[in-house]
């Protein structure tokens, strides 16, 4: 029940004194992790430029690979990591150095982090009882929650007795006892397996309905990205790469990392030229020539964009196998049910192609010759320099 | 377990080479647990046989002549028994302040964000390495003004820095980060954290530490040897050296006075050692788990 | 502290600075207890190694209007006293040999110990080998004297088979024996706690990887177990050289008889003597003992500096 806005968020990890000369002595090892973070005279940067504003009641998706620094923009929200630059304000007010407990947040973790010395039951009272809530209340409160997310029965167990997802589900209970502004969520469905992780993903849906209130949600999975969120921000290497509703970073990636992130299986890339003739734009690939939408076009031409080599690229489901278009071999035909997954070899280039079950004319072979192309609206055209869609 | 007991030889049939080593190893071993054992048992033995039969070396194997006068005389020793209740006093009070001192300032120095922490570090370790000595030690025990109280046995035991750092490696292994953040987000601040959270789950690390301090002052006869006076105040290891040890070196004369000194002491000797281990003994195969646990917490930071 | 480099402005430095004061102070509460009992006992006693080179009188106040500083008198004097080099080789022979048996002893034993098949039998062991370490070591040199005494078990065995009997503890040449024996009949057991729990860390594919190579036990003790324990041996070696010269003397003093002090009195033991038996020379007994300690420190950093130099292992 709150808005959040981040304000040109920056997050650095200070080097622990000596750090630095240890890293020159062994600049030739391979490094382990955060490979790609920026390392400048202040430390390790992990999160900057972060510029984000919430709306009341929004679900928002932090998304990105691991180190992309979408956990500890949570921990500042949170408040168990510190500011290092920018605001913070929840409702309104600046929350910077604001302790945790009185941000009126809560938060689910990864791995639960139930009190394992406690039942179920005070896992959930704990923070009531600790803003010296009456009993009788925490006690109505508490079974609510339980009733919500159909965890009576369990209550006077301790979380050690309890499944992986029955955990899950009293980590949100405690969550939502409190009643908090905003709710955090790092990754809570990480640990559980993927039957499990679906059916949570539903509950999650469901729970926001009823209980109605500000979300950031944190994880590295797309497809939880795109289910539940109102508005997902990607994320890489520290910096957002885009904010959108998840039909635009899905129909329109800012650039070849989101392009990449987002969707099953990864976009197909192929190096083209993108050929302008007046007010007309081209790809070509392989010889093979395809105009783009006019809406494609439109937004082109806006950016003045001129002929010039680019990455294109074409998510799988949008590529069909055609009688012309370019020439491939087939290396593997995956039957996924409702449609097959083409693994084909381009010159040496390796697409996939979904053909779906229903229309398919013939069974594929390794080895087969196929044709595929694509149509104008769905090709995404890269900058070569800079990775980012021309269209932007 | 199951996959370990396949490395051992499991159902396959051993080569000639392996069968051997097994037997050298078990002969070994079954020859270290005899010499463990056989000293013990013979303290026991002799502590209920005829004080001649022990001095005469007729008791080998099984008690001789069978005989509870040993334990009898322990029973009218005073000063065995008030050196027993003053070391149960000084152990409890020593164990009591032990816990208070070690348990949070382990907890206290795992933590990254307490102010001062490489200072802190620093401080701990050098006591380590480097110390004043025996002299500096007693100087500024009379200063203090301990001397000949049982403060001078209790105070000076009530931290080793092993074992703080022991208990730091504990909660820095064994309380999971996310707990404290859950804690923290759920409104606790770091004192009820440490009292709600912290010490619920470190009943491992209390007990270790409590048996540590415990055996620690219970065996301890030095402190109390230089800085306590009166015999009132003497602990049991102290009683216990006069019985057992301070005959020896004084000892002159011809074998027959020795023989007769032998035959009054010897017994009560025996006895001794056994009234004064038996708590801890007795205690020890039910606790041995603990501190084997805690020799593994302080060696998985070395 | 460190974190405060972020901030651009100085003013906020401070303010971040006291706010992680405010946040944190519980921990330095809590730790306050402990940082008192090192001062007072740990660090005042490094303070009063001042009068080592002082013309000091018990009761003298450490830094007072009359203190007479001597410099490095009390230390010529102690290498000019014809105890000097008995104490010094008295010391340093009872490690060494000490060492040379109670090092390789639990090492050995925790190899035998994992290579049993039964592990119930290796647990059952492991209890009676850690039981002696908590006898304490009044008893401990009680059950000497039992033993080893004239009349003891020993002296009848002797005697039955005919031999003389030998007042083991009158003897200057029992003591040294008797004294590493008995430390290593307590300790083999618990030292080897250790090199146990790292060799049950090893994981059994690398046995049976091992097994399926042809190794025969024998050789996987050499090449999968020892190596596995390599690195906690070699910082026990760092801490055993670092001790060397620290030898236990509230043993040694317990053992000590006239007949033996010409190889029973330690540094410690004399340190002791000088200092708080007799007429006490507190300024004298106090240099002994620096002069001591100051030796184990640079065996220690020596100690360190070559292993950090030859392997990966060092303790800082």
């Amino acid at each position: 029940m709150a808005e959040v806005q981040l304000k040109n968020i920056k997050k650095v990890y200070p080097f622990v004194s000596g750090e630095k000369k240890v890293k020159k002595k062994k600049a030739d090892e391979p490094e382990k992790k955060k490979v790609n973070l920026q390392i400048t005279n202040e430390g390790v940067v992990a999160v900057q430029a972060f510029n984000l504003d919430i709306k009341d009641k929004e679900f928002i998706v932090l998304v990105g690979p691991s180190g992309c620094g979408k956990s500890t923009t949570l921990r500042m929200v949170a408040g168990l990591e510190e500011i290092s630059g920018g605001e913070l304000y929840i409702d309104g007010k600046l929350m910077n150095d604001v302790a945790p407990k009185d941000r009126d947040i809560a938060m689910v973790f990864q791995n639960y982090a139930l009190y394992p010395h406690m039942s179920v039951y005070d896992n959930m009272a704990f923070s009531l009882k600790l803003s010296k809530v009456p009993k009788d209340e925490i006690d109505k409160k508490v079974r609510e929650a339980a009733e919500i997310l159909d965890i009576t029965q369990y209550l006077e167990r301790k979380p050690k007795a309890l499944s992986g997802g029955q955990r899950q589900r009293v980590a949100i209970g405690r969550a939502i006892v409190r009643a908090p502004k905003v709710m955090l969520m790092d990754e809570p469905l990480s640990n559980l397996d993927a039957k499990l992780r679906n059916e949570m993903r539903a509950e999650i849906i469901k729970l926001r309905k009823r209980i109605d209130t500000t979300f950031i949600y944190v994880t590295h999975d797309q497809t939880e990205a795109m289910t539940l969120g109102d508005r997902i921000v990607i994320m890489r290497d520290g910096y957002i790469q885009q904010i959108g509703t998840p039909q635009e970073v899905f129909n329109h990636p800012a650039n070849l990392f989101v392009a990449g992130f987002i969707g099953m299986p990864v976009m197909n890339f192929f190096d083209a030229n993108l050929v302008r003739e007046g007010k007309q734009y081209f790809v070509e690939v392989d010889g093979f020539k395809v105009e783009l939408s006019p809406e494609k076009e439109e937004r082109l031409l806006a950016n003045d964009v001129q002929s010039q080599p680019v990455t294109l690229g074409v998510r799988p489901e949008h590529t069909d196998v055609t009688e012309q278009g370019i020439a491939s071999k087939v290396e593997v035909a995956e039957m996924m049910g409702s449609s097959v997954h083409l693994h084909l070899d381009a010159n040496g280039k390796d697409v996939i192609v979904i053909v779906p079950t229903i229309d398919m004319k013939e069974s594929y072979k390794q080895g087969d010759t196929v044709h595929f192309s694509f149509k104008g609206k769905v090709a995404h055209v890269f900058s070569k320099e800079t990775d980012k869609n021309l269209e932007f | 377990m199951l996959k370990r007991k396949q490395a051992e030889g499991g159902p396959i049939k051993l080569t000639t080479g392996d069968r051997a080593f097994y037997m050298v190893n078990t002969i070994l071993l079954a020859l270290l647990a005899l010499i463990v054992l056989y000293p013990l048992y013979f303290i026991i033995i002799a502590s209920f046989s005829d004080p001649d039969a022990v001095l005469g070396g007729r008791v080998i194997l099984y008690p001789v002549d069978v005989t509870f006068e040993g334990y009898a005389k322990i029973l009218q020793r005073t000063d065995v028994w008030r050196g027993y209740l003053n070391t149960i006093i000084y152990t409890i009070l020593t164990v009591i302040l032990a816990l208070a001192v070690t348990i949070p300032g382990g907890w206290a120095l795992s933590r990254q964000t307490i102010p001062g922490k490489k200072f802190l570090m620093v401080y701990f370790i050098i006591p380590m390495f480097f110390g004043g000595g025996l002299i500096p030690f007693y100087n500024v025990m009379s200063s203090l003004g301990l001397i000949n109280t049982i403060w001078a046995v209790i105070l000076p035991s009530i931290l080793s820095v092993w074992n703080l750092f022991m208990t730091r490696t504990f909660f820095e292994s064994s309380i999971p980060q996310g707990l404290v953040e859950a804690a923290k987000i759920d409104g606790a601040g770091e004192f009820r954290i440490f009292t709600m959270l912290v010490l619920p789950l470190s009943k491992a690390i209390i007990a270790v530490m409590a048996l540590y301090y415990a055996i620690g002052q219970w065996n301890s006869y030095f402190n109390a040897m230089i800085f306590l006076q009166n015999e009132n105040l003497y602990p049991l290891q102290l009683v216990l050296k006069e019985i057992l040890i301070a005959s020896e070196s004084t000892m002159g004369g011809s074998g027959e006075t020795i023989l007769e000194q032998y035959r009054l002491a010897n017994q009560i000797k025996y006895v001794s050692v056994i009234v004064s281990s038996a708590p801890v003994m007795m205690l020890y195969p039910f606790v041995q788990k603990y501190f084997a646990q805690g020799v593994m917490i302080g060696s998985l930071k070395g | 502290m460190d974190s405060a480099k972020t901030s651009p402005a100085p003013v906020k430095k401070k303010g971040r600075w006291l706010k992680k004061l405010r946040e944190n102070y519980p921990f330095l509460v809590m730790i306050f207890p402990a940082v008192l009992v090192v001062f007072l006992f740990n660090y005042l006693p490094i303070y009063g190694l001042l009068i080592a080179f002082q013309d000091f009188m018990p009761g003298d106040p450490i830094l007072g209007e009359y203190t007479r500083w001597v410099g490095f008198d009390n230390f010529t004097r102690f290498f000019n006293d014809v105890q000097f080099w008995p104490l010094m080789s008295n010391t340093f022979l009872l490690c060494i040999f000490g060492f040379i048996i109670g090092f390789p002893l639990p090492i050995i034993v925790a190899l035998l110990l994992n290579a049993t098949k039964s592990r119930r039998t290796a647990k059952i062991l492991q209890t009676i080998f850690n039981g002696p370490h908590f006898i304490s070591l009044v008893v401990m040199v009680g059950m000497l004297t039992l033993f080893f005494g004239r009349y003891g078990l020993v002296n009848n065995i002797i005697a039955a088979i005919g031999g003389e009997r030998v007042s083991y503890f009158l003897q200057s040449s029992a003591f040294r024996p008797m004294y590493i024996l008995s430390s290593n009949w307590q300790d083999f057991g618990w030292s080897a706690i250790i090199y146990v729990a790292a060799l049950s860390n090893v994981d059994p594919g690398q046995h049976e990887a091992a097994i399926l190579d042809g190794a025969t036990r024998w050789q996987r003790v050499l090449h999968v177990d020892l190596p596995a324990i390599m690195p906690m041996v070699s910082v026990m070696l760092i801490m055993s050289i670092g001790g060397l010269m620290g030898v236990g003397y509230e043993k040694a003093l317990l053992m000590q008889t006239d007949g033996n002090l010409g190889v029973s009195e330690l540094i410690a033991t004399y340190v002791y003597k000088q200092g708080l038996t007799g007429v006490p020379d507190q300024a004298y007994a106090t240099a002994i003992g620096l002069f001591n300690s100051i030796i184990n420190v640079v065996l220690l950093i020596i100690a360190n500096t070559t292993s950090k130099r030859f392997s990966e292992n060092s303790l800082w």
